[in-house]
């Protein structure tokens, strides 16, 4: 195991390039520059300019954000029809394991899931929890947590606690089960929280998910479904 | 303030295009202002400083501010020999002892349309030119200037004008100066995208505030064989009724 | 003229003469213009947010070796590695052998231009290692063996026949269909492979955050993610400058990356990483290493007038919007950095002898800088770069021989007059034997693509000077 017993400064650029920052810094900057072509902006600004426009109501934002994102948003009122809705949508991807984060509210919704398929005599999937480990390569979706969900943008934020880094990218399908107690306005507060509670001392990864995976690299042509999911699903359910 | 201007006439409009600055003066006569033209101006320096040629362009710099040092206002049918004496000279003079100087004078250096909208505050010049016309945003008034609107202004209060769109009007034309000489066949591939947005509109003529990016398209459409002619913007401005048929006017 | 200019004016001919690459690019570009004013319509003050996001670059650049300790201090305690690479060698040298060391057979690449400037894939392969690009368009121009022709759509030259052609020819020759989410299917069967199999993930970042220690990639397609989520060891390659203050500035950067970008309002995966994988977690690479590339950029900090290039987000909008890029194409330009950014930027990191001549291959229309979200003065750049030039004595002696001239008459209104007379009567006369264009006609140049200039028998100051003794 060669690199982890280098000490950090057993890198003899490293101050090499330091010291040509620093040498580079002390060059003065004329404010403001010689040849600008925009007008100058008076400084100090006394107020923060709004760049976003505020969002009164984030639940039909992030509702229509899901809609232009190609993200797939069902609303339910409990966790008896956010089962259904799971069921529902596990029942339209072909045969194939499922694997699902280790979490108590993710293990009694499939526990219920799991009643409904009976019900139904359809088939049983096979279940993978990521207490096990990685999600397998044939997956055929993922259910996991979120972290938050922001209006904003339509995103679902994520971490390596939910689930792991697989689990949001892995599979053809990735299944959000999330309460609209978790939406927050915008960007900057969903940042601001991460900072705030150090979920990054906690978690080696986290992920701001604004759809399914997409390309326009062929004729700027977009198409839905790259190497990550295709279909993004947020269960969305009223409450917490 | 005295309705006296004194004209900065662009080297290549003295040699080659002398009727956009006689134009020039028709309009500012017209809208009351006498016309100053200080004989010993030649160049701003503009084609030194734009290749690199800095210790070049300067003196001609220096010699310019000499030359208009006591005008009071300074008017010049060029976008880009505007924005020379404004963006530039500050900056190429900056180690000069013409600095303060220049920063006066590019207080008080304004290109035509801007001049007449914003200074002289028409917009009404008593202007007729019954044919269609469309309007290509020449760069260094759009940019460096914020020229947007004030040459739309004019056109829009000209008698019988009908103003035509362009897409992509604020696209380069591709004269840039020396680039033209350095790299023509991008110049020109530039120059025909913008015939092609130029023919898309139909329109009889294609006006701008610079003479150069006139002169680039004229050339530009003439080697094309298109029907649609350049008209320096004063051009029309001094076209008064009765209007001559299109044939007969100089473009 | 070095032979980068010779190449570049002879590939620049032909590219701007090629109509059919000029529609490519014509309607790529049109999609993006449509795609980017919706975007833009999203934010409610685009200039306060490009204020905003030259506030923040700033601030990091300025402080930039302040803020590269704070990142590394967090990286190390979480058990990630940081090795600061002077320049490309080093840096090579050192994924390379961290690679062999650790019997790194395949490698999986998101998309990193630092990687290119660097030419990182080279120095893998020699070493027996297959380096799988997977991003679509720089998987497209790997098999193509040729480089990416813009810096966030790589194979925007291409159209889908081709594609498919050349999916057929080297992936598999059943290929039928042309479309382009077929096309998005058979590269994600075949990358799928590489992502499972391969032990080491290679990806750029987009920013590296400071106060939160974790380097940020906004990508679309989920291969980045893949490669830093399956294979166990995950390498970060990036330049000195992306670093920026605090996680929050994501709130603002995110959006204005993607709207200059592609017009997005974000892009699909903001992926924030900061270690590798902890104890507990389900899965993510074992090790987690990031080199820092300088390679010229703090010699860039010294400059006065232009630190402030640094400031680049690598968004690519300058590349869409500037004419000069729409008639020549990405790949012309012979540098890792096409368009404005490019001629800016690469006379800094390889030297202005050799690509000078980049600083000239533009009108200075200026629309390049109207449009860079972190509002850098990218065509009075250009400038100072043409004024570099002749200071350095880079350009020909000729030239400043006639720029001599033309000062002496410039100086002297009779020289000037005089001249300019002549100049229009021998052209006149030229003209008038039939030989514009020939040879012998100084104007050649102009006539062989345009019509002739006028040339008026008196200039404006001839006829001011007579109407004046008239009256």
């Amino acid at each position: 195991m060669p690199q982890t017993e280098k000490a950090p400064t057993d890198n003899s650029s490293r101050a090499r390039i330091l010291e040509r920052i620093r040498a580079g810094l002390r060059t003065v900057i004329p404010e403001p520059p010689a040849m600008a072509s925009e007008p100058v902006i008076l400084k100090p600004v006394f107020f923060e300019r709004i760049i976003f426009e505020p969002i009164s109501n984030p639940l039909e934002r992030f509702q229509q954000e899901c809609v232009s994102n190609l993200m797939e948003c069902a609303l339910t009122a409990d966790s008896a029809a956010s089962a259904r809705q799971l069921s529902e949508v596990l029942q339209s991807l072909p045969a194939g394991e499922i694997f699902v984060q280790d979490d108590p509210s993710l293990r009694r919704l499939i526990e219920m899931t799991t009643e409904i398929t009976t019900e139904l005599a359809a088939p049983r999937r096979a279940i993978r929890w990521s207490s096990q480990g990685a999600p397998a390569e044939a997956s055929q979706a993922t259910v996991t947590l979120a972290e938050a969900l922001i209006a904003q943008t339509g995103s679902i934020l994520v971490t390596a606690s939910c689930g792991g880094r697989g689990a949001s990218v892995v599979a053809p399908c990735h299944i959000v089960y999330a309460t609209t107690g978790q939406l927050v306005p915008d960007l900057t507060t969903a940042l601001s929280r991460v900072s705030q509670e150090r979920i990054l001392d906690r978690n080696s990864f986290a992920c701001v998910i604004s759809g399914s995976s997409r390309t326009a690299d062929i004729e700027k042509i977009l198409v839905q479904g790259a190497h990550g999911p295709r279909r993004l699903v947020v269960i969305l359910e009223s409450g917490g | 303030m005295s309705r006296k201007v004194s004209l900065f006439v662009p080297c290549f409009v003295d040699q080659l295009l002398p009727e956009a600055a006689v134009d020039t003066v028709k309009v500012l006569r017209r809208i009351g202002y006498s016309v100053e033209y200080p004989e010993e101006q030649t160049c701003c320096g503009q084609p030194a400083f734009n290749t690199g040629y800095w210790d070049e362009a300067r003196p001609c710099a220096e010699r310019f501010v000499r030359v208009f040092k006591h005008a009071d206002l300074i008017v010049c049918p060029s976008g880009s020999c505007t924005t020379m004496v404004r963006a530039f000279y500050p900056e190429l003079l900056a180690a000069s002892s013409w600095r303060a100087d220049a920063i006066a004078l590019a207080s008080r250096t304004f290109e035509l349309s801007e001049f007449l909208v914003k200074v002289a505050a028409v917009t009404q010049v008593g202007a007729t030119f019954p044919h269609s016309v469309t309007y290509h945003a020449s760069c260094h008034a759009l940019r460096e200037l914020h020229i947007h609107d004030e040459p739309l202004q004019l056109l829009r209060q000209v008698d019988g004008l009908k103003l035509i769109e362009m897409v992509r009007s604020e696209e380069c034309c591709g004269f840039g100066g020396t680039f033209a000489a350095k790299f023509p066949e991008i110049s020109s591939a530039m120059g025909n995208s913008k015939a092609e947005s130029v023919a898309a509109t139909g329109a009889e003529f294609v006006t701008a505030t610079d003479p150069s990016c006139l002169m680039h398209l004229e050339g530009i459409l003439g080697k094309r064989h298109a029907p649609t002619r350049t008209i320096y913007l004063a051009s029309i401005l001094a076209q008064q009724s009765p209007p001559p048929s299109s044939a007969q006017v100089k473009p | 003229m070095s032979t980068a200019a010779q190449r570049f004016l002879q590939d620049a001919a032909v590219k701007s003469a090629d109509l059919m690459h000029r529609e490519i690019i014509r309607r790529g570009m049109d999609s993006y213009d449509a795609a980017h004013l919706k975007g833009r319509a999203r934010i409610r003050d685009w200039e306060a947010a490009r204020q905003k996001c030259q506030e923040i670059k700033r601030e990091a650049i300025n402080h930039l070796d302040r803020y590269l300790l704070q990142f590394e201090e967090k990286v190390i305690a979480r058990g990630g590695h940081v090795f600061w690479a002077a320049d490309s060698e080093e840096a090579c040298a050192y994924v390379k052998n961290l690679a062999t060391q650790l019997g790194v057979r395949t490698v999986v690449k998101s998309k990193s231009m630092v990687t290119e400037e660097i030419h990182l894939s080279p120095v893998l392969e020699k070493a027996g290692i297959k380096v799988w690009e997977t991003d679509l368009g720089e998987f497209i121009v790997q098999l193509r063996e040729e480089p990416p022709y813009h810096i966030v759509t790589p194979a925007m030259h291409l159209n889908r026949g081709q594609i498919a052609k050349l999916f057929r020819e080297k992936l598999d020759s059943g290929i039928t269909s042309d479309d382009p989410a077929d096309l998005m299917a058979v590269a994600r069967r075949k990358l799928r492979e590489a992502f499972f199999a391969a032990e080491m993930g290679i990806s750029g970042a987009n920013f590296l955050v400071a106060d939160a220690g974790v380097i940020a990639i906004s990508t679309n397609e989920g291969n980045g993610r893949l490669c830093t989520s399956v294979p166990r060891i995950h390498v970060v390659v990036t330049g000195i400058e992306k670093v920026i203050p605090r996680l929050e500035d994501l709130a603002v950067l995110w959006p204005v990356l993607a709207t200059s970008g592609t017009g997005q309002g974000i892009t699909t995966y903001g992926t924030l990483i900061g270690g590798p994988r902890r104890p507990g977690e389900a899965d993510g690479p074992d090790e987690f290493h990031v080199v820092l590339v300088d390679n010229g950029r703090s010699q860039l900090l010294a400059d006065a007038e232009q630190r402030e290039v640094l400031h680049c987000i690598r968004c690519g909008a300058c590349l869409n919007i500037c004419p000069v890029f729409r008639h020549v194409g990405g790949h012309t330009y012979g540098t890792t950095y096409p368009g404005p950014i490019g001629s800016v930027l690469t006379p800094h990191l390889n030297g202005i002898a050799e690509f000078k001549h980049l600083s000239y291959a533009s009108s200075l229309c200026g629309a390049c800088t109207s449009v860079c979200p972190v509002k850098i003065d990218l065509h009075h750049h250009l400038l100072q770069n043409r004024r570099n030039a002749t200071a350095a004595g880079a350009t020909k002696s000729s030239e400043r021989m006639m720029f001599r001239a033309w000062r002496s008459a410039m100086l002297h209104p009779w020289m000037y007059a005089l001249g300019g007379w002549s100049v229009r009567k021998a052209l006149r006369i030229l003209y008038r034997l039939g030989l514009a264009g020939s040879i012998v006609d100084p104007m050649r140049v102009w006539n062989r693509y345009r019509s002739p200039v006028p040339l008026p028998s008196e200039s404006f100051r001839a006829r001011w000077r007579k109407d004046r003794a008239a009256n």
